[in-house]
């Protein structure tokens, strides 16, 4: 079964803009446990939340979140 | 004031109002104990309108999900105990209906009626939260 998994590049974009977890979490009105837990994969943010970080680098949604197939053997 | 300090406010302010109801219950001073909760709420309302607290929404999420599992543990748990406590009594057959055991019986009801109460607060929370975020409306 084939499981989509959604995988971010957050960490990149932020060392691009040269912010801190704690900036970035300002900026989007968040705590810096959420940053953490977004980028680790940890934590999916709501629609509302993935606009606002794109608006934030200047990017689509898509660009910073991306999908991933992966394959469950269940 | 920001929202760490707040936190660390409203953890001195519950242990100063846990010690002086823990005094208070010592000494039998209800009124004191009363008074100290009263307090206590007041002073961390009138410090809650001066900050500006953060909504985070994995907290959120992390409240959501414990509230769940709270209410997936506890309801079954007070059901079956009420079960166990009031069937038994009920038939004459146990040892609860008699005896020093004959408390149970009457906490067996506590129990039954917690977890009516509980799963009609469940229904309505449901049935309204349902309506506000879309569900069971007529199709357009």
């Amino acid at each position: 079964m084939e499981v989509v998994a959604v995988k971010n590049s957050l960490k990149v974009y932020r060392a691009m803009h040269d912010l801190t977890q704690e900036q970035l979490a300002d900026k989007i009105g968040v705590s810096r446990q959420t940053v953490i837990a977004i980028e680790s994969n940890k934590y999916l943010p709501s629609l509302g939340l993935a606009f606002k970080i794109a608006q934030l680098f200047e990017v689509r949604v898509e660009d910073i979140f991306t999908e991933a197939v992966e394959k469950n053997e269940n | 004031m920001n929202q760490k300090r707040y936190n660390q406010l409203r953890v001195a302010v519950t242990l100063f109002v846990g010690m002086i109801v823990a005094l208070a219950v010592i000494n039998n001073s209800y009124l004191l104990s009363f008074v100290a909760v009263i307090t206590g709420m007041i002073f961390m309302a009138l410090v809650r309108s001066r900050v500006q607290i953060k909504t985070d929404e994995r907290e959120s999420v992390v409240q959501e999900k414990a509230a769940r599992l709270t209410y997936a543990i506890f309801a079954p748990t007070l059901g079956i105990g009420a079960f166990l406590m009031l069937v038994p009594s009920g038939s004459g057959l146990s040892v609860f209906s008699k005896g020093e055991f004959l408390y149970l019986e009457s906490l067996g009801m506590v129990f039954a009626y917690l977890t009516l109460f509980l799963i009609t607060i469940y229904a309505i929370s449901y049935y309204f939260l349902n309506r506000k975020y879309g569900g069971g409306g007529s199709e357009e």
